[in-house]
């Protein structure tokens, strides 16, 4: 099973980079996302992520990504809509006011989402924790904690698909098509998920103990990022983002 | 040499519970070894190994009493950090112990912790890579390693910190018999290379024999026994009765010896000193042309009654319909994976069949696509009547029930009683009577009817989820790995529930990598490779197709595989044979004569 934000491997410019100037430049577009306010900086905002992810090679992950964010963004639209009475009449309940302030937001969690996971299939974690620690001078254990949550993930995914698909077989109708009815039937599900998780969560924290986890310190990584003149240009552009993002 | 493990009285209970997980154990483990530790459920070996790596006290807490002592180390002195730098631990979950996506990056994370100079740590990771055997593995995603390379990521992770001990917690329950194999390699190579003593908690006991130097087995917190392979299976009847394995060929020596056919001495772990036992004991007395016909006779007759665990011909209605049947079936995952081609099966009420083959070959599918979470993309299955094209998944469960490997998955409800019960509910039967019939399936398998399941052990779970199907009543039944992760006698509770049902008319697909069961209870088998089926027919004469189960890179029984050989040396007599029993009482025949 595929995860979105499993790494995909390139040696793209994207991909070679330290992963601190990732973590900021994805920063930066997001940042300047919810600066900026006019349609054509946040348009370009969010071509920007698209066309880095095509030269990453990565577009097929942000695509159905997409898929995903796509239907929640217009319920977002029209609930938007629904509340803002302002302005004048347009299409059915709508008015202009509203129609703006509602494509504006959706444009918006587009291009906050985008950006993060666009940086996570580009970054192994491993490197993205380590960099972290290096140089922005985070604490291993949070480090750790964050990188493990989005390892388990997936893991999770595939344990609820077993579990799923074991319910199914006995008969439950998980093939329902009213999504209420599906809903109902997946809560007792909470039950063997938990089971599994808080079993998984501590024998994954006594294997870090036994592999040495309270030795660690910053100078502890075999890697190093040093940070070379690529990644300076690419904190640049952050900045640069972040002041176009202010001023339109 | 100094024991490198000392224990010395050692109790533990977890929590304030008064049962005791070690009850008194006392042991000593020289560097070097290569123990495998063997027992029942609920015997304590998980306790044990939790003891030897420092997980108990430190992680784990519950009342301990003795001292256990790693390398001179007070384990209850010294931190955890300290003892697992002697003492590396391999869990029996490898996905909670994996910390990095990448291999790389998961053999430098324990290196690095534990302060290995920089320099050094490029020239021991590629040595430990190369020790363990998987040096192109280097750049590989850990989520798209198979499952006995993630295996042997993960002994490699621990191996690369230096320690001077391996504690390994069942490390090839998931794995089939080949890759099973390959683990025990590595681990004897990392044992004898690098004197690197190896203690492993272990069902599989054929692979001890083969391996360990010594073997230990325990019972109810307590180490029963402790030798040589040889000694400690001497004591098969022993074994049996707390509830262990034996080797099939080591239960013929016993027999044998039992019946005083051969004087006792040292028992045969493998097939090669079954033949020669066997080969001593009829001493030239029967060559191969002599004689043979009558013996095949004589043993032909003596078959079904002397053979417990035999499967008996089953009344098979001639011309009935088939329970479930295969019309040229495909399927293939849209993301690449298993799939499996022109798959042609047909099993009738009453039949027990089982399906092996290696990891990948398709088995899961075909179990899918059998209960209908899988659609056949071209090809009809029909179970019971139903196209599972066309009927939703929730009405076929209220004729075919799968008996998944996993039990945690599949229990949801707050008492045993609504557990069991809970399929019947779901397929329409109203509540009085499903819980009346839940009641009667609770009492016949002993389970406590109130209480909370997940606050029973995994082997009570596991019966729960068994009675969960008995209760359908169902036309057809699928078991998935039906007996992994279960000792000897839990799988032999599963396994006659199972064939008990099969008599009383259901049809049984069973896919199992243990071969052993399979022969003891599967009366037809399909072999399955590279999403095919490679082969088909009775159980023994698949078994006896030498070139099929290469194809198929399975193992056949020790049983099969020693008659075969005595059938070539010494009599056709033992021609097909595949039973303990059938083997036994052949010797004696002519031992006899």
């Amino acid at each position: 099973m595929i995860n979105v934000i499993d790494y995909v491997p390139g040696t793209t410019v994207l991909h070679r980079m330290n992963p601190v100037a990732k973590l900021g430049l994805a920063a930066g577009i997001i940042i300047a996302t919810f600066t900026a306010d006019t349609y054509p900086m946040l348009l370009g905002l969010l071509a920007l992520t698209l066309v880095l992810g095509v030269y990453a090679g990565v577009f097929n992950r942000l695509a159905s990504l997409l898929k995903l964010l796509v239907p929640l963004a217009v319920v977002m639209f029209l609930l938007q809509t629904a509340f803002m009475r302002t302005g004048a009449p347009l299409v059915f309940w709508m008015t202009t006011d509203g129609a703006v302030t509602g494509s504006k937001a959706c444009l918006r969690l587009l291009g906050v989402a985008l950006p993060l996971i666009l940086m996570l299939t580009v970054t192994k974690l491993n490197d993205l924790a380590n960099a972290c620690v290096e140089k922005l001078h985070v604490p291993y254990k949070y480090a750790f904690t964050f990188t493990t949550a989005l390892r388990f993930v997936p893991i999770f995914g595939q344990e609820m698909n077993a579990i799923m698909e074991a319910q199914t077989a006995r008969g439950v109708e998980y093939d329902t098509k009213n999504p209420f009815r599906k809903l109902t039937l997946m809560l007792p599900l909470c039950i063997p998920l938990l089971v599994s998780s808080v079993g998984k969560a501590d024998a994954t924290a006594l294997a870090a103990e036994q592999r040495g986890f309270y030795l660690r310190t910053r100078a502890s990584s075999y890697k190093r990022y040093p940070m070379a003149p690529m990644d300076v240009t690419a904190l640049v552009i952050a900045v640069g983002l972040i002041a176009l993002g202010i001023a339109f | 040499m100094a024991p490198i493990i000392e224990m010395k009285d050692v109790s533990f209970s977890y929590g304030a519970s008064s049962q005791v997980a070690l009850d008194h154990v006392s042991l000593s483990v020289r560097e070097g070894e290569f123990v495998g530790v063997i027992g029942p459920a609920g015997s304590g070996r998980s306790t044990l190994a939790a003891v030897l790596s420092g997980a108990i006290p430190h992680h784990f807490h519950g009342q301990l009493y003795g001292v256990t002592y790693v390398q001179g180390l007070d384990t209850c002195e010294a931190t955890l950090t300290d003892i697992s730098s002697v003492v590396g631990s391999v869990l029996q979950d490898i996905d909670a112990q994996m910390v990095a996506s990448v291999v790389e990056d998961e053999m430098l994370f324990g290196m690095e912790n534990f302060g290995v100079p920089h320099d050094q740590i490029e020239q021991r990771l590629v040595q430990t890579l190369e020790t363990v055997g998987i040096a192109d593995l280097r750049h590989r995603e850990i989520a798209t390693l198979s499952g006995g390379q993630k295996q042997k990521v993960a002994i490699a992770a621990i191996l690369a910190m230096g320690p001077r001990v391996l504690v390994l917690d069942e490390p090839t329950a998931a794995l089939d018999p080949a890759a099973t194999q390959l683990v025990y390699d590595t681990l004897r190579r990392i044992n004898r290379e690098r004197g690197v003593t190896v203690v492993v908690m272990e069902q599989k006991v054929a692979m001890l024999s083969e391996y360990c130097d010594r073997v230990m087995v325990m019972d109810a917190g307590k180490i029963v026994f402790s030798g040589a392979p040889h000694e400690v299976f001497a004591h098969g009847e022993e074994l049996r009765r707390i509830g262990c394995d034996s080797p099939r060929v080591t239960r013929i020596y016993n027999r044998l010896v039992a019946d005083g056919v051969v004087p006792a001495g040292s028992p045969c772990l493998n097939v090669s000193e079954a033949e020669q036992l066997i080969a001593r004991a009829l001493g030239g007395r029967e060559t191969a042309a002599a004689g043979s016909a009558k013996a095949a006779v004589v043993s032909e007759a003596a078959l079904p009654a002397s053979s417990p665990h035999a499967p008996a011909p089953r009344p098979k209605a001639e011309g009935a319909k088939p329970a479930v049947s295969f019309e040229d079936v495909c399927f293939s995952y849209p993301g690449g994976g298993a799939s499996v081609q022109n798959l042609e099966l047909a099993v009738y009420p009453g039949e027990l069949v089982g399906v092996v083959g290696q990891n990948g070959a398709g088995k899961t599918t075909l179990t899918k696509l059998l209960n209908g979470l899988l659609k056949p993309s071209s090809g009809v299955v029909t179970v019971a009547g139903l196209d599972t094209r066309e009927a939703p998944v929730s009405r076929i469960a209220a004729h075919l029930s799968t008996l998944f490997q996993n039990p945690d998955r599949q229990i949801c409800r707050e008492t045993v009683l609504d557990e069991v019960a809970f399929g019947l509910v779901l397929t329409g039967t109203p509540q009085e009577e499903a819980r009346e019939r839940a009641q009667r399936v609770i009492e016949r398998f002993g389970l406590p009817a109130e209480e909370a399941p997940f606050s029973l052990s995994r082997g009570q779970r596991q019966k729960i989820a068994l009675a969960s199907v008995v209760v359908m009543e169902p036309e057809v039944i699928v078991l998935d790995e039906p007996t992994s992760g279960l000792d000897y006698r839990e799988c032999m509770t599963v396994m006659e529930t199972v064939s008990e049902m099969a008599e009383r008319g259901s049809a049984v697909i069973m896919v199992c990598h243990d071969m052993e069961v399979v022969s003891d209870f599967a009366e037809r088998l399909v072999v399955m490779a590279q999403g095919r089926i490679l082969g088909r027919g009775p159980t023994r004469q698949v078994f006896g197709e030498g070139d099929l189960m290469r194809e198929a890179s399975i193992a056949p029984p020790q049983v099969t595989e020693l008659s075969e050989r005595l059938a070539r040396t010494i009599s056709p007599a033992f021609a097909g044979l595949s039973e303990v029993d059938d083997v036994v009482s052949v010797v004696e025949e002519m031992v006899a004569r």
